[in-house]
């Protein structure tokens, strides 16, 4: 079956427009790249401002509604006014997964039309289950919200994939210097490397701890759409089940000519959001993305739209079948969610992971997760790369959080932008003077490795480097016994654990690469009383 | 000769010759020697320029003190052949205002650059290997604007273009150290006058430190690397900023209180010598300071600068 498409204009035009928000999308996550002085763009998060699942999901779990994302209401409105035309125009995961299905087309074209399925109720199931668990404070955004998947994908997977694979290819050029005649490849790659390095690379050769995971995560949700063209957006989205109900009457609706529809399915073939049961009939405006392409397949070009202000459907016209007892299952799911992830004592409070270093303004555990939504933007932004994805150091209710590895990176003494550009304020906008009395660790010196305590020599790097004006880090002079039995006087080094404020620069300088001598724990974080091992 | 990987075959050209032209006239040593058989004037080693302490580092203060101390040496002109690259290597190590004298001061490093591009540099390079992240600390130190502004190329030292150099030192045999620093023609060292917990003080020979890798584990023993490097940089032209000095808690500072404002630059030949005045104005006994004890050991230079030919300039 050839289909034989018209190009008609206002499909290109919507190709355009997922194009530029893809463009746009990652445009803005390398703008945040190079630090500098100037506080961080209120722009840079503007696609989770534009984003109501979060403002909803943090509005019940955290209590509070998040100002700045007051904008995603205006997405609501031209939602009830046009349907989810958010997921076919605006979405830039859903335009990965449109992109990703326009190849599949032309490698494996489909012989049958996607027709409506009943598990494209699934996301309507995972919505209630999220806002059911968000009730009780568990934001479980970081696997879920696709703006947030594909912004945390990007930043810690695909950019680095690529900064890294421009690296090599700079410095094997830059390495073998070839040739031609007079003219050098190198003075064509540097000068492209200078500039790339001086406004998109934040970080140079930036890794992310779990990256690899994070990137099979996107790979294998973008790889379903060979099987089913935008499985995410049909089958999963909770952000696509949230505008489903805002569609429930949308104004702009398809229309069917009277007696014109031979009912040959081929509309089908094209439809983003398998919206139609076979032959074309039972639309279902929720799940309609208003793609469009069946305007222009028709072969009889006898579909359209038409623009209804009563929104009455047509007799051709369905509803999702969402039933009391979909929403009452997701509901139990929801709550059991959220009951299972805080069952482990670290949920409850009763224990602290020392590994788990919150960036500086980070709430109190609780309030945090409540908060983070686990989309990178702090870690892109921390001009050291110390703020990594967790794994399991915050539970599952807190996969993909930031937390600070003080062996990849630390946290710059002048330095407030994580807080500053955090889009929730799961970790709060400190000034620099703020930040700097706010303790997120303490460094604790270990004898058994330290150079000077085990080893008889000189080190002091630690030392060196602790910016507290003061120095958290103070030095006591020793004479020590040396092997041949003459006596030296060796500098030691002392944490001073009032000063301190775990910045971790001391455990990321010291010389031991593989387990330092010096290490920052979460030990007397300002955000937990409970974790204070010191009298004041 | 350097060379340069920007270089195009006409600008080759012109500077093979310029090279030629300018290594027969502009050096003044060869002029001396052109104009006749008598001895050449003996130039000065190291020439000290001082400003009234007013209690600030004007941006005026500091490019006048740059220039007075070149000029007290005989001019850039002296260092700087037509054509040349040059590298001048402040200290840039830390994420710090210009104020907290962690760094050396962004007017002392854009002067130098001007008078370098005036001397007929061809291109000048301005950078360190940080201890801070590159990017802030350059830009919070004001060093990357102001020698931007001043014509220079301000470079980025990339971790993975470090290259082990036999250095044939006593602790260090062979190290990674920058190729494009040492490929260039001339290396200005200008470190910023500062107290320095491991060392005592940091300031010409510890400044070296930025133009290697893996320098970490020079801490357990640094008096001997540090010399070693030095030794192996040849240095030729270092200027110290004590426009203003830290006095304690080095070498990051952070306090205003340890800053003490001096608006004093030396420059010189004797690379032992001005760290020898950098510890006086620190208020040490520069033989009592190992640096620079290896330094004199090592025949670097000498550590009683008044023995030098010394030039003092006092500016109103």
């Amino acid at each position: 079956m050839s289909l034989k498409r018209r190009r008609s204009p206002v499909t290109m035009l919507r190709r355009l427009t997922q194009v530029a928000a893809v463009a746009l999308f990652v445009g803005l996550l390398l703008f945040a790249g190079p630090a500098s002085a100037e506080r961080p763009s209120a722009w840079l998060g503007l696609f989770f401002y534009t984003d109501p699942l979060i403002l909803f999901v943090t509005m019940l779990a955290a209590r509070e509604i998040l100002p700045l994302f007051l904008p995603s209401l205006a997405v609501l409105v031209v939602t009830v006014v046009l349907g989810r035309v958010y997921c076919g125009w605006l979405c830039p995961f859903g335009a990965v997964h449109a992109i990703v299905g326009w190849i599949a087309d032309r490698s494996y074209p489909r012989k049958k039309p996607d027709v409506w399925s009943r598990w494209q109720l699934a996301k309507y199931v995972v919505l209630f289950s999220l806002m059911c668990a968000a009730v009780f404070g568990v934001s479980w955004l970081m696997p879920l919200d696709p703006n947030v998947i594909f912004y945390r994908t990007t930043a810690t997977a695909l950019w680095p994939a690529a900064q890294g694979a421009s690296e090599s290819a700079v410095a094997l050029i830059h390495e073998s210097d070839p040739r031609l005649a007079e003219w050098r490849l190198t003075a064509l790659t540097e000068p492209i490397h200078d500039a790339v390095r001086e406004h998109v690379i934040g970080k140079p050769h930036q890794s992310f701890l779990g990256g690899g995971i994070i990137g099979a995560v996107f790979i294998l949700a973008v790889t379903l759409n060979v099987w089913r063209r935008r499985f995410w957006c049909r089958y999963i989205c909770p952000l696509g089940g949230l505008l489903g109900l805002f569609a429930w009457r949308p104004w702009l609706r398809r229309a069917v000519a009277d007696g014109a529809c031979s009912e040959c399915r081929i509309c089908g073939i094209t439809c983003h959001g398998a919206a139609t049961d076979s032959g074309g009939r039972g639309w279902r405006p929720q799940e309609c993305l208003g793609c469009l392409n069946c305007l222009e397949t028709c072969p009889n070009g006898s579909v359209g739209v038409r623009l209804s202000w009563l929104g009455r459907p047509a007799d051709r016209d369905r509803s999702i079948d969402l039933r009391r007892r979909h929403l009452l299952g997701a509901g139990l799911a929801g709550v059991a969610g959220a009951t299972v992830l805080r069952l482990s004592p670290q949920a409850r409070g009763a224990a602290f992971s020392p590994d788990l270093i919150r960036p500086p303004g980070a709430r109190e555990e609780r309030d945090f997760l409540a908060r983070c939504t686990g989309c990178a933007l702090c870690m892109k932004i921390c001009p050291t790369g110390a703020l990594q994805p967790t794994l399991a150091e915050a539970g599952i209710e807190g996969i993909w959080t930031p937390r600070l590895v003080p062996r990849l990176g630390y946290c710059d003494y002048e330095c407030n932008r994580c807080g500053q550009a955090c889009p929730t304020r799961a970790i709060q906008p400190l000034s620099l003077e703020e930040k700097k009395e706010v303790r997120i660790g303490l460094a604790m010196i270990d004898r058994s490795r330290c150079i000077p305590f085990a080893l008889d020599r000189e080190c002091l790097v630690c030392e060196e480097h602790c910016p507290v004006p003061d120095k958290a880090i103070f030095l006591k002079s020793v004479a020590v016994q040396m092997r041949d039995e003459s006596m030296q006087t060796l500098r030691q080094p002392h944490v001073d654990p009032v000063q301190c404020i775990g910045c971790g620069i001391c455990e990321n300088v010291c010389p031991f690469r593989d387990t330092p001598a010096i290490r920052v724990t979460s030990a007397g974080e300002t955000r937990h009383p409970d974790n204070q091992p010191m009298l004041a | 000769m350097s060379t340069d990987s920007n270089a195009s075959r006409r600008e080759f050209l012109i500077r093979s010759i310029s090279l030629c032209g300018a290594a027969a006239l502009s050096n003044p040593r060869v002029m001396t020697l052109a104009s006749g058989p008598a001895s050449p004037p003996p130039l000065p080693e190291m020439a000290i320029a001082r400003a009234g302490a007013s209690g600030e580092v004007t941006s005026s203060v500091a490019s006048r003190l740059t220039e007075s101390a070149i000029a007290g040496l005989g001019g850039m002109q002296r260092f700087v052949s037509r054509g040349d690259v040059v590298w001048i290597k402040p200290n840039i190590g830390w994420n710090r205002k210009p104020e907290l004298a962690a760094n050396t001061h962004p007017d002392v490093v854009s002067t130098l650059v001007r008078l370098c591009m005036d001397a007929g540099a061809k291109s000048v390079k301005v950078g360190d290997y940080t201890c801070n992240d590159a990017r802030q600390s350059y830009e919070n130190s004001g060093i990357g604007p102001a020698a931007k502004a001043a014509g220079a190329r301000v470079v980025f030292l990339e971790k993975d273009r470090f290259k082990k150099m036999a250095i044939g030192g006593e602790r260090l045999k062979s190290h990674p150290v920058y190729p494009e620093i040492v490929e260039c023609d001339l290396v200005v060292n200008v470190p910023v006058c500062k107290h320095h917990s491991a060392t005592t003080v940091t300031l010409c020979m510890k400044n070296y430190m930025g133009v290697v890798e893996k320098r970490r584990i020079f801490h357990q023993d640094l008096s001997t690397t540090i010399a070693d490097i030095t030794r192996f940089m040849k240095p030729r032209l270092c200027v110290l900023d004590a426009t203003r000095i830290l006095t304690a808690h080095g070498p990051t500072g952070g306090n205003i209180e340890d800053v003490k404002v001096l608006n004093t630059v030396a420059a010189g030949t004797d690379i032992v010598a001005l760290d020898a005045f950098g510890c006086e104005l620190l208020g040490h006994k520069a033989a009592e300071i190992s640096t620079v004890a290896r330094g004199a050991e090592y025949g670097l230079g000498r550590v009683d600068y008044r023995s030098l030919m010394l030039r003092e300039l006092q500016l109103p």
